[in-house]
């Protein structure tokens, strides 16, 4: 390596380490607030240094409830996003027009807002929905009640449908590049050397996809558990969504419990932070010669 | 920067003349299209045309309000963004205990000597003194919705709820903010002994009493709410989507007109009714507030003023803008406005003024508000103890 090329490089260096602490500054600096709101030394009824707020929240069977509730709702809709565009990359893979067609469709709802999806979703899902009107004309449903709740019901399952199905696209487009850049390659080489195609299958294009798709998979993970507006118009009253209680907390009318919101929202980033840590030491491990 | 009160001490006509060409920015609550369509569209142009002050209203409700001014107060943003606020009961309480209020100002409005300050709903807020550091604005009533096609006779008392609830499961439930929690304290009223028992500040014992009989209520008649009683909406909004779909039999509001204004939008049926149960139901006024920081004090006063003349009070009232209650003494007005008020155009859907009056109970201490709310969540919504 030539005198100049380092020089240049660490030119590039530094403007890219310029470029990360831009994009990092407002968290770091949402992190420090929140820290200094945590501790009662900054927002809404701050009264002086304390660590009694941070160990009553963290003591508080509503907020587990409400984390575990939400990990479970972003882990299902993170499944299901993830297995429907694994299934549309490979059962669509050509280059026929029913192929370009079907994947064409798993990609419409990138440009649907968020909130726009989730209204859609109690449109379609409410009990007294599309769904639900279409079974009053079929004669299956004679009343609301009569319609399985899956909006404000226990499980989710309105808000994990809604967000796997916004999400599906983004994991599809991921998934689809996968096989054509690194995919096709391999496959080939595989079936040369006498793999049949469930070997291929299971042995090459699986890894692919599941190595390739899964910091998507983590991002949409960490999306939906922080994910505010789908909560609010799907999620059940009881466990509270942590994102709904967090809001719920920093607007209490009881000034002294407005700080618990900046420990909700250290709590949501902990848990966002553990995930990417965890897949940077699994991925650690798998280049390891 | 020139304080509000320090403006409040000029003569009315240098507050004018200092809000000549100025603009104000106003937090208010922006969720019902008909009280943003009075405010954009019918008070803006004419405080530009008599005042020449630009007015804008931005979305931002009571509790947001707070955790604003406080965050501006930390950066040492002097002044700030906003100099009207739009706010009552607890916003009202808190913004006063953190100190984010701008006064006293609200007595040196001219249009403030025809306010009914004889009223209790309006001379109080949440049983707190204004002490001129708010201004009234709108007097409403809490009110049940039902369809009168739905549910032809419907319950006239909490009891008569309570079997009507039990008779027909999954038909009744209220929201978890504002309007819910009126209800609650409504039932707390109704059960606990009369709204006296609960006059005269904060008392842990009455509230103790008052709101185990709330629970008792709740816990004979809650397997019977929609999704027994396991779910409830989130605000008011939610609840009355689930009213005009038929899910649910009965939704509410703060303003006893509201019904009126969502017929009129095809929201709610022709056949929607507001209903005051008899045990009585909670009226409160709202008010105009101006923060510590406010850039435009004297801009705020103009606005604040104009809002409470009889001409922007009359508009506000009419039924196909907002239905909001004048917080004007009708016999303090120049003979020729106390006529139009009197005309106004009734909608057969209002109820009538005497019933409203008779039926209307005072909101007590914001505390109640605030630890029936909290021990709401507690014991019902999450089922703990």
């Amino acid at each position: 390596m030539t005198v100049g090329a380092g020089a240049r490089r660490g030119g590039a260096t530094r403007g890219a380490l310029a470029a990360a602490l831009v994009v990092a500054a407002p968290v770091a600096l949402g992190v420090a607030y929140s820290t200094a709101g945590a501790l009662g030394l900054a927002g809404a009824g701050a009264q002086g240094f304390t660590t009694e707020r941070v160990a009553r929240v963290l003591g508080e069977r509503a907020v587990w409830a409400g984390v575990a509730w939400t990990a479970w709702v972003a882990a299902a809709a993170t499944a299901l996003a993830v297995a429907a565009a694994v299934l549309v990359a490979v059962a669509f893979r050509g280059a026929g027009r029913m192929d370009r067609v079907a994947r064409a469709l798993a990609v419409v709802p990138l440009p649907i807002p968020h909130i726009v999806a989730a209204a859609t979703g109690v449109l379609i899902l409410g009990q007294s929905g599309l769904l639900s009107r279409l079974g009053a004309a079929l004669g299956l449903v004679h009343a609301p009640q009569d319609m399985p709740a899956l909006v404000y019901d226990q499980w989710g399952l309105g808000l994990i449908l809604s967000l796997a199905w916004k999400e599906l696209p983004f994991l599809a487009l991921v998934a689809m590049s996968l096989l054509a850049t690194r995919g096709a390659a391999l496959e080939e080489a595989a079936q040369t050397l006498g793999a049949s195609r469930w070997a291929t299958l299971a042995r090459v294009t699986w890894p692919v996809l599941w190595r390739g798709l899964l910091p998507a998979a983590i991002a949409v993970f960490t999306f939906a558990f922080g994910s505010y507006e789908a909560a609010a118009l799907l999620a059940p009253s009881h466990p509270l969504a942590l994102p709904l209680l967090t809001l719920e907390r920093y607007t209490d009318t009881d000034l002294a419990r407005r700080g618990d919101a900046h420990v909700l929202t250290l709590l949501g980033l902990a848990a966002g932070a553990a995930l990417v840590a965890l897949h940077e030491w699994a991925r650690a491990r798998w280049e390891e010669p | 920067m020139v304080s509000a009160a320090e403006v409040a001490a000029m003569p009315w006509d240098s507050v004018v003349g200092r809000a000549r060409g100025t603009s104000v920015t106003w937090l208010m609550w922006r969720g019902d299209p008909s009280i943003n369509a009075y405010v954009d569209g019918w008070v803006a142009p004419r405080l530009r045309r008599e005042y020449g002050v630009t007015l804008t209203a931005v979305d931002a409700q009571g509790a947001q309000i707070l955790n604003q001014l406080v965050v501006e107060r930390e950066a040492g943003r002097v002044p700030g963004t906003a100099s009207l606020l739009w706010i009552n009961g607890e916003t009202f309480a808190n913004l006063r205990k953190e100190r984010l209020l701008a006064g006293p100002w609200s007595g040196r409005l001219p249009n403030a000597a025809f306010v009914d300050s004889a009223s209790p709903i309006i001379a109080r807020d949440f049983e707190q003194d204004p002490a001129g550091y708010e201004s009234p604005w709108g007097a409403v009533q809490f009110a049940l919705i039902y369809d009168s096609a739905r549910t032809p006779a419907p319950p006239r008392t909490f009891a008569e709820l309570r079997d009507w609830i039990r008779a027909h499961p999954g038909r009744f439930t209220h929201d978890q903010q504002f309007a819910g929690v009126t209800f609650l304290k409504a039932l707390m009223y109704a059960e606990g002994g009369g709204v006296a028992r609960f006059q005269g500040g904060f008392d842990s014992t009455r509230y103790a009493e008052g709101s185990a009989r709330v629970w008792a209520w709740l816990d004979a008649t809650r397997p019977y709410f929609w999704r027994q009683g396991k779910a409830y909406p989130q605000g008011v909004a939610e609840l009355h989507r689930l009213f005009a779909n038929g899910e649910v039999d009965f939704t509410m509001s703060n303003n006893q007109n509201e019904v009126v204004t969502k017929v009129r939008q095809g929201i709610f049926p022709p056949t929607a009714r507001a209903l005051l149960l008899r045990d009585g139901t909670i009226a409160n006024a709202h008010f105009l507030g101006i923060p510590f920081n406010a850039p435009n004090p004297a801009g705020a006063m103009v606005v604040a003023n104009f809002l409470l003349s009889p001409e922007a009070q009359l508009e506000k009232q009419k039924p196909d803008v907002w239905a909001d209650g004048t917080v004007l003494a009708l016999p303090r007005l120049p003979p020729e406005w106390r006529s139009r008020f009197e005309h106004l155009e009734q909608d057969p859907r209002q109820l009538p003024r005497d019933s409203l009056a008779k039926y209307a109970r005072p909101e007590v201490a914001p505390e109640y508000h605030e630890r029936i709310q909290a021990d709401w969540r507690a014991r019902v919504r999450e089922g703990g103890t």
